[in-house]
């Protein structure tokens, strides 16, 4: 099984948008949706609602910056904070082009900062691009565990 | 229209009956439907295009007059209409070929509208996507308004075949400057003059303002008149505001004619719900552009101006940010020392730069500290003299002194800028600003002087008749002062009385004050770059979409991505209002008087009462002890508080909210208490942050900026404001107002 792509946003027209750029690429990956930086952090800390899934980091968490309750930076430094997450690449979605948030985003440790295209074609693209290089092609931080491709 | 007496009196423009000409282009025809689907009115050349006479049409159906098949392929389309033409069908009519119809009811009447077009088949909307995606695509968002608009009149162009189209903005008064143009050759090029705003009556600006685009096709066309001349049902003549063959005034017909232009089309740019400018676009011969191709330039007209909106207020925020960072600088430098003239001489290159000056000089009393360039020691005697008797306002200013004071003509090129301000309630204190002369050379389009006809022309109400370019040199006057610098000036002025007094613990106060002010100040124009650009994305993407999907895809999901577009153009606009009403917020000033609070609670009752529909909502408000604070602000941070628990309690049955009130020694405290879902205490140091919300947005709609209001306000009287929520238990909002404020 491949890992889930675990997509963290709250406006649900950039949702739609993301998961139909996501659905264009034709990536086999689950995408799990969470709608702000608390339930983001539920899902990563296998608490509350999500206390019974099944262990396991995702491929990739696609976090918006700007988010309800819990803001993408906040989620970030949580992810950082914690030995079991340090490692899983986080990329921003951001609307921002401010460089106070690219500069805080860096020195909070994220592995890629990308602004979302006003163009759709290129949103599309970039989107897709995010999803072949950190679902497939980038190797996962060693000592998370791996799901592996069940043989059919 | 013919007049007595020989001088021309333009003005008379203004009264002309634009909405009701009784007539229209007569490149289509009319009909109007009564309630009940008879014909009562129709154009006079109607049996021209449909083959029966106007009188023989009145009183018969719509199908006994164009054909049972065209009137049923038209029939579906009259339940929706509504005061704006939209397109119903293209219809054959066996007389003369097909025609765009275009359905709009008025004053009762259903006016259909046939115009005349070449093609066969339906209109084609689909061009407008990628029109609009395109626009979208080219503009960026530091463009200056001069590009985008000369991208928006190059695609304009393109879609209309016009031989001419320029984009041009209104100034303070009146006057139109061309900012862009996309021009072929055939026409002269008008970019950067000016046209006189007496070329465009005051009834006619009201009437761009509400109709977005006007096409006229051929400037010497002869109109149809409605027969019978009056709407049947009213008596009185038809408002033809609305309806896309209205004619025009001649006296606009001769102004194009003698422009050297037989077809002209304009689109509005309404910024900020005000008419900004125009887009104009003109042909040297006539030129027909079908109803599909004016709304994808409407639609594009609309985009521009959210634009230059969106572009504006970053550009305004900005500029305000700037001159606040000088005024803080220089606030340091003066607190330094002890001695106040000494440090303001510290400071006076700061003081210049603060207000784009060229001079400053400060009066103490008989003492004159000045530099830069300023007039001479008894000219500004003498000019403090003229203040002290003319002037009362805590801030004076002037883009022209000599006009305002003669005097100040000796020394105009210095000072033809004034920004005076008496920094002492009791003695004769000031701090001045001068600006130098500016001369300036307006190119006008035409010499607006020179609009009355010559001696011995014809006494009829006439139009100018030169548009050659006229240049005019402006003198004595000076930049203008920004709104921005004179309320930053106002500020800097308490701060000032504050050093002067030897304050020290109210420097402090506005310090802090000031640092708070330019964080909310910071945080708008991240929110502008950063909220303001998703609805864009969204619009754009969607667009897309629908682009990709307009061969097959399903009609359910064309419907979701075109409401999806609509609300985000809703929330592009909205987040631009409310910005802006934050922004005042913070400036107006405080006007307080004795509140009965208990008043200002059943008010806001009552105007929430519409939001409350048929919900069971239990209101139980206290005895509410009165305040001295400004009722509007107060109302309103009231409102907002009720309107945040109505909300948030969506989904109790009943909703339960308690307003109560209590007076304490030194403050009186209110709270708003409700039954609904709360917030998690975790997160309350956010609640009242500009554009932070709690929820996600299509559970609770909302721009963030509500409660960010209300403590402003509250903070703003003096007092402080405080949520706390329980689980389960609902939400209560505590505020104080202390009793001097």
């Amino acid at each position: 099984m491949l890992k889930p792509i675990l997509l963290v946003e709250d406006n649900p027209h950039d949702l739609e948008l993301t998961l139909i750029a996501l659905e264009k690429s034709q990536l086999a990956n689950e995408v799990i949706v969470v709608r702000d930086g608390a339930e983001a952090l539920d899902y990563l800390l296998c608490r509350g609602e999500y206390a019974q899934r099944q262990k396991g980091n995702p491929a990739v968490v696609l976090l918006d910056l700007k988010l309800p309750k819990v803001d993408g930076l906040e989620v970030l430094r949580e992810i950082r904070s914690g030995a079991d997450l340090r490692a899983l690449p986080v990329v921003m979605l951001t609307s921002s082009r401010e460089e106070q948030d690219l500069v805080r985003s860096y020195e909070l440790g994220v592995n890629a900062y990308v602004v979302k295209p006003v163009e759709f074609k290129e949103f599309v693209r970039a989107i897709s691009d995010l999803g072949i290089f950190w679902a497939v092609l980038n190797e996962p931080p060693p000592g998370s565990q791996r799901y592996v491709r069940p043989i059919s | 229209m013919t007049q007595a007496s020989p001088t021309i009196d333009l003005s008379s423009c203004d009264r002309e009956a634009i909405r009701t000409p009784g007539s229209i282009q007569p490149h289509g025809c009319v009909l109007a439907l009564s309630p009940d689907g008879i014909v009562v009115q129709a154009s006079d050349n109607l049996a021209r295009y449909v083959g029966v006479a106007p009188e023989a049409a009145l009183g018969r159906t719509l199908a006994d007059v164009i054909g049972a098949a065209a009137a049923a392929e038209l029939a579906p389309e009259f339940a929706g209409a509504g005061e704006r033409p939209s397109f119903a069908a293209t219809v054959r009519l066996a007389e003369s070929g097909a025609f765009d119809v275009l359905v709009h009811r008025y004053d009762a009447l259903l006016m259909l509208e046939f115009e005349a077009v070449q093609r066969t088949g339906v209109a084609d909307f689909r061009h407008l996507y990628p029109l609009v995606g395109n626009f979208l695509q080219q503009v960026h968002d530091t463009d200056t308004v001069e590009t985008m608009s000369a991208r928006a009149a190059d695609e304009i162009r393109a879609v209309t075949g016009f031989n001419r189209v320029l984009v041009y903005k209104f100034d303070a008064e009146g006057h139109g400057h061309v900012l862009a143009e996309s021009n072929d050759g055939n026409l002269p090029s008008y970019l950067g003059q000016r046209f006189p705003a007496s070329d465009i009556p005051r009834q006619a600006r009201e009437l761009y303002a509400s109709n977005r685009i006007r096409l006229i096709r051929d400037a010497n066309y002869t109109p149809s008149r409605l027969v019978p001349a009056e709407n049947p049902l009213t008596g009185a003549p038809n408002d033809l505001s609305f309806a896309a063959l209205r004619s025009v005034s001649p006296v606009h017909l001769q102004y194009m004619r003698n422009m050297g232009t037989l077809a002209s089309m304009s689109v509005s740019l309404m910024v900020k719900g005000k008419l900004w400018g125009l887009i104009s676009c003109h042909n040297a011969k006539p030129c027909h552009v079908t109803f599909d191709k004016r709304t994808a330039c409407e639609q594009l007209g609309q985009i521009l101006a959210l634009r230059i909106e969106s572009r504006e207020v970053a550009n305004e925020l900005q500029f305000r940010l700037e001159v606040r960072r000088i005024m803080v600088s220089v606030l340091g430098g003066l607190t330094q020392g002890a001695n106040f003239i000494e440090n303001m001489g510290s400071v006076f290159p700061e003081l210049l730069h603060f207000a784009r000056a060229g001079g400053a000089a400060i009066i103490v009393d008989d003492r004159i500290v000045s530099y830069g360039d300023t007039p001479g020691e008894a000219q500004l005697r003498e000019l403090i003299g003229w203040l002290q008797v003319n002037t009362h306002d805590d801030v004076y200013y002037t883009d022209r002194l000599s006009c305002e004071f003669p005097p100040a003509g000796a020394y105009r090129q210095s000072a033809s800028g004034l920004l005076a301000m008496p920094i002492s309630r009791i003695h004769k204190h000031y701090l001045l600003w001068f600006r130098p002369e500016f001369v300036y050379t307006i190119d006008w389009a035409g010499n607006p002087h020179q609009k009355e006809a010559p001696p011995g022309a014809p006494t009829q109400l006439s139009p100018r008749t030169s548009f050659a370019s006229w240049r005019e040199t402006v003198h004595g006057t000076s930049a203008q002062w920004h709104p921005g610098e004179i309320e930053m000036a106002l500020e800097f002025r308490t701060a000032l009385l504050g050093i002067a007094l030897e304050r020290a613990e109210q420097m402090a106060e506005l310090a802090e004050e000031l640092g708070r002010a330019n964080k909310e100040l910071e945080a708008f124009s991240y929110s502008v770059s950063h909220d303001l650009r998703a609805p864009l994305r969204h619009i754009v993407g969607f667009s897309d979409l629908l682009l990709e999907t307009a061969g097959g895809g399903s009609p359910e999901k064309q419907q979701r991505f075109l409401t999806n577009i609509k609300e985000s153009a809703r929330l592009a606009g909205k987040l631009v209002d409310d910005l802006l009403s934050f922004s005042q917020m913070g400036r107006a000033s405080l006007r307080p008087v004795q509140v009965d609070m208990n008043e200002l609670v059943r008010s806001c009752i009552d105007k929430l009462s519409l939001d409350v529909g048929t919900r069971r909502v239990e209101w139980h408000v206290g005895d509410l002890p009165a305040v001295v604070a400004d009722p509007t602000f107060i109302q309103l941070a009231l409102y907002n508080l009720l309107s945040n628990a109505l909300k948030f309690t969506g989904q109790k049955d009943p909703a339960v909210i308690r307003v109560e009130g209590r007076r304490e020694a030194a403050v009186t405290v209110f709270t708003v208490a409700d039954n609904g879902i709360g917030f998690n205490m975790d997160y309350v140091h956010k609640l009242f942050g500009v554009f932070q919300r709690l929820h996600r947005m299509e559970d609770f709609q909302g721009t963030g900026i509500g409660l960010a209001n209300v403590r402003r306000i509250v903070e703003r009287h003096g007092g402080a404001v405080t949520a706390h929520s329980a689980p389960g238990q609902g939400a209560t909002f505590t505020f104080s107002i202390p009793h001097s404020s």
